[in-house]
């Protein structure tokens, strides 16, 4: 018989339930947006509630459903497991859907215009897939998941139909269509090697002959191209600056968030499952990981549009995200979604100032960086959060946690040998500390005296998200075993 | 406890000032030096406290890095401890009513620069704290934001914002260049043996690694800090830095920053690799070497006066390497006298020279002044002593570290390659003589007085040219004090790290036991 351990699956399922409440409730009951918002929330807070269900020790291997009859443990077939590096990314994910939320709530009210039940299903449908994506075990689902992930953002970054967002729609639309077309061949290169839709670690122990071995390495590489593109890796990661840029904020921060979460996740499923890369894939790793820090974190240096900035070190963090996976192991593993997560808090703490500052400012000039002189004058909290967030993406204290991370990812750097990437993450990381001291420098200079009149005020939602991402950031710091023991 | 609570003090004390910076109500910089002057003063006391105790804190902080909140005190640790927090005093004390950029950032600046000196202090204190390898690399960066805004901020007003801008970049860049590759090494002896924890590494002398791994490890770690000493070719951030920096900045930055370096190669390498540091040793002696010369050498022809006490440390510097490479029990010894020497005599040359900078405007040498010996005594005297002390005159705490490093560095340990030693030797005779040169041209430009070109003696005063009084006098002949003291005195300092520096050089120094044992 068929397991069905629903609580297991709730972090997925609570999310695509919201998502058509919100639906079935604009169509009874027109502008009601508040509505919205609570039903959104209530559906993330019971997801949340499920992962950290999940967690509860003891993990183990994971916890897994959906399994078919079999005898014995090696036999069974499941299709939905959870690791505890899983269920705490699906954790980060819903979290960073929950601050994506709070930065997209609409201020002003827009009569016809509003777009609220739109917006708020289409995240929640996105959420839905980052989340399932983690614990998708077989190819089918994990195809699905992980377009489900991406596809309502490329609408959501449409939708407010300028020039602008449409080139940068059109751009993920593009490099979604071509990640889609590369992943189905990785797909059916890994059914071709394995002989089975299943993504798990005896899979692949079944795998012997020559001819196999060569189209399984064929379907790694395929796989990390392929996901390349939405980790926004070096080659892949044009579209990334256009978006980002293009897009309204908040589809920016899903796209620097719960996106991430998901292609990373959807990652490690294909990584866990194999017990080596081969040669090939390893060279890949390496190679996109350390392009992607320099290309980067070089181009950030020279961006004066904070946004941008911040995609471009997008980029460069990607780098920083993949680069222990060329230890392929369960310490490799746990680095790189330990690195992936303090890059999600301190970016969504980042953008959540930056939400406030584009607010307060008029027109796009909250988006260039002299928009920020002396903020920790004018608005020490969000100065404060900002000064942290940098920090930590840089890797100084006081963002110990950002430290930390830099540890953890090049640990099995270390461990491994790979001494020419370890001394060029190294040089990135004096990159880095250059691309964000550059950022920080401003918040600590002097303000003009028009800026000094113009009061910085932040709208209670924004308020919200600001200090919950930058308490998170504060605790983190100070106790970094909070997200490295989350990930087991 | 009490190592955490001394951790704590500063810290917390830097918080509040930045909090009471930030906040819109209008502050009296009376209040705010006072906060910072208890929170500095508390730290010293336990500071003396934590040195006669001797506690240790050993409690989990990251279990899934095996990194362990592991503080102690040691014989090595002690006087550095006691250097940072007794210089943090002189400088906040020193500060008062001179605190940087006030005209142009308003009165509100006064927190958050005494808040950068405090957070600057509680990184120092850390590292020379630290019993864990993670722990030490994570308070090893904790210095650098509050010393990038000291810098940048709070720099030299004369110059321009990009200036500033540039000389705390490169300082930030070159250290965290340094401190990358450190931790570099730090991963890949934690990863081969497992634990990260300094006691257990330095009780193992390491055993469990191979040579090769030694020698990568020890490569990566004396790059990695050489840069944050900084030893020659890795020097070129010092200079700029100490020219923009203010004067407490230049202190902290020369007596207690540089430092951290020094101690790092004494904890991390000599007892963690020792294999792996005798093989980069003859090169770490050449380095050495080669920076007592060049610094000499650009002292003698440097027109900033700040930049060539800048210069004078990169020399400095030159023999402690010399010695700690020498691996014999003296000349660590002669390194770790030689670290505290360099710190008094840098602090009171950056106090003096900071001291005429803020009266003449400028640290120009060429311009031609009226002599210091006439028209101000005081400081007169303290910039003489303080040079004499950087040429190594006997009797001065200057003298011990650089003659014991000379005479450890002649014998060096058995596996050492006595030929390139004495040669490195003989060079650094070569920057002694540099150093009474380059301290007798600076004596005779600024207190003899006249400009090099013309001999002028009596020329009309430019500007206000007070002498030193109260405070400022106070400071500068507290460390004219610690270094005649030093210099007449040296058991106490030599006694305190003795049987510490016996224990670290252990099995590393063969001829150790000889060399030390004619003291």
């Amino acid at each position: 018989m068929t397991t069905f351990d629903w609580w297991l699956l709730l972090p997925v399922l609570a999310p695509v339930l919201g998502a058509v409440v919100v639906l079935v409730v604009d169509i009874a009951v027109p502008h009601v947006i508040l509505g919205h918002y609570v039903v959104a929330g209530i559906s993330l807070a019971i997801a949340s509630a499920g992962a950290v269900l999940t967690l509860r020790p003891p993990v183990g291997d994971g916890r897994a459903t959906l399994c078919l009859p079999g005898s014995g443990a090696q036999a069974r077939t499941c299709f939905y497991s959870v690791t505890g590096v899983g269920a705490g990314l699906q954790l980060a994910a819903l979290l960073a859907a929950a601050v994506t939320l709070l930065l997209a709530a609409p201020l002003e009210p827009r009569g016809e215009r509003d777009r609220t039940p739109v917006t708020v299903a289409l995240l929640l449908a996105a959420t839905a897939g980052a989340v399932g994506v983690v614990g998708a075990r077989d190819l089918g689902s994990w195809l699905v998941t992980l377009e489900l992930a991406t596809l309502p953002v490329i609408a959501l970054a449409a939708l407010p139909g300028t020039r602008r967002a449409l080139a940068g729609a059109v751009q993920l639309l593009t490099t979604s269509l071509v990640s889609f077309a590369v992943l189905v061949l990785a797909a059916a290169c890994w059914y071709a090697a394995t002989g089975t839709p299943r993504l798990t670690a005896a899979a692949v122990l079944g795998v012997t002959g020559a001819p196999q071995k060569g189209l399984l390495a064929l379907a790694v590489v395929l796989v990390l191209g392929g996901i390349g593109f939405k980790l926004s890796l070096v080659p892949f990661h044009a579209w990334t600056p256009t978006t980002y840029a293009g897009a309204p904020l908040p589809v920016a921060v899903f796209l620097a968030g719960v996106s991430k979460i998901a292609a990373l996740g959807a990652l490690l499923v294909v990584v866990s499952a194999l017990s080596s890369l081969g040669k090939a894939a390893l060279v890949a790793t390496a190679v996109v990981a350390v392009a992607s820090m320099t290309l980067g974190n070089l181009v950030a240096l020279r961006q004066d549009d904070v946004v941008r900035l911040l995609a471009w070190s997008t980029v460069a963090q990607a780098g920083w995200v993949v680069v222990p996976l060329v230890s392929v192991s369960a310490l490799g593993v746990r680095a790189s979604a330990s690195y992936l997560l303090t890059y999600v808090v301190s970016t969504l703490a980042a953008f959540s100032v930056v939400a406030v500052v584009v607010r307060v400012s008029s027109g796009r000039s909250g988006r260039s960086l002299t928009s920020y002189d002396g903020l920790v004058r004018r608005h020490p909290l969000l100065g404060g959060v900002l000064a942290l967030a940098l920090t930590t993406l840089a890797g100084l204290p006081p963002g110990v946690m950002g430290v930390v991370a830099k540890v953890v990812a090049l640990r099995p750097v270390i461990a491994e040998g790979w001494w020419v990437i370890a001394v060029v993450a190294a040089l990135n990381a004096v990159l880095g500390v250059a691309v964000y001291l550059r950022w920080f420098r401003v918040l600590v200079a002097r303000p003009t005296d028009a800026q000094a009149q113009a009061p910085v005020t932040a709208v209670p939602l924004h308020r919200v998200a600001v200090l919950l991402t930058g308490g998170l950031l504060v605790a983190l710091s100070v106790q970094p075993q909070l997200l490295l023991g989350l990930l087991g | 406890m009490v190592l955490t609570l001394l951790l704590l003090v500063p810290a917390l004390t830097g918080v509040v000032l930045l909090a009471v910076a930030r906040s819109d109500r209008a502050e009296s910089p009376g209040a705010t030096q006072a906060v910072a002057l208890t929170g500095s003063l508390v730290a010293l006391l336990l500071t003396v406290v934590a040195i006669t105790a001797r506690p240790t804190v050993d409690v989990r902080w990251v279990p899934t890095l095996g990194v362990r909140w592991h503080l102690a005190v040691d014989g090595i640790s002690v006087p550095l401890l006691l250097l940072t927090a007794a210089l943090t005093v002189v400088v906040v004390v020193h500060s008062r009513g001179r605190e940087p950029a006030r005209d142009v950032l308003g009165e509100r600046s006064a927190a958050t620069f005494y808040a950068c000196i405090l957070l600057v202090e509680t990184g120092a204190l850390a590292t020379f704290l630290a019993r864990d390898g993670i722990v030490f690399f994570v308070a090893f960066e904790v210095v650098l934001v509050p010393m990038w805004v000291l810098i940048g901020r709070f720099g030299d007003e004369h110059l321009s914002e990009q200036t500033r801008a540039d000389a705390s970049g490169r300082f930030v860049l070159f250290t965290v260049l340094g401190s990358t590759l450190m931790l570099l090494g730090i991963l890949l002896v934690t990863t081969r043996t497992g634990t990260s924890d300094l006691v257990a590494l330095a009780a193992a002398h390491g055993a469990g690694l191979d040579r090769g791994t030694q020698v990568a490890a020890a490569v990566l770690l004396v790059v990695g800090l050489g840069i944050k000493i900084p030893l020659w070719p890795a020097h070129s951030w010092l200079p700029p830095a100490h020219t923009v920096a203010p004067t407490a900045g230049s202190v902290l930055l020369a007596a207690v920053l540089l430092k951290m370096g020094t101690y790092g190669i004494v904890r991390l390498v000599i007892p963690v690799v020792p294999d792996g540091f005798a093989a980069v040793c003859p090169y770490l002696a050449v380095v050495g070497a080669v920076a007592t010369v060049w610094g000499g050498l650009a002292c003698l022809v440097e027109r900033d006066l700040k930049r060539l006490v800048a210069y004078s440390s990169v020399a400095h510097m030159g023999f402690v390497a010399l010695g700690l490479a020498s691996g014999t029990w003296t000349g660590l010894q002669a390194a770790l006298f030689g670290n505290i020497a360099h710190g008094v005599v840098s602090a009171l040359l950056f106090l003096v020279v900071g001291g005429l900078k803020e009266r003449w405007g400028s640290a120009d040498l060429e311009v031609a002044r009226t002599a210091l010996r006439d028209v101000s005594p005081r400081l007169g005297w303290s910039l003489v002593v303080g040079f004499a002390a950087a040429l190594g005159l006997p009797g001065l705490i200057g003298f011990w570290g650089e003659l014991l490093a000379l005479y450890a560095a002649w014998s060096p340990a058995g596996d050492r390659p006595t030929g390139v030693f004495r040669a490195a030797v003989v060079v650094s005779l070569l920057g002694l003589g540099l150093a009474a040169a380059y301290a007798l041209r600076v004596l005779r430009l600024v207190w003899v007085g006249g400009s090099s070109e013309r001999w002028v003696t009596t020329l009309p005063q430019t500007g206000q040219a007070r002498d030193a009084s109260g405070r400022e006098w106070a400071v500068v002949l507290l460390l004219v004090a610690a270094t005649v003291a030093g210099g007449v005195l040296p058991r106490p300092l030599m006694a305190t790290t003795a049987d510490d520096a016996r224990a670290t050089v252990g099995q590393a120094g063969v001829s150790g036991r000889s060399g030390g044992g004619g003291r």
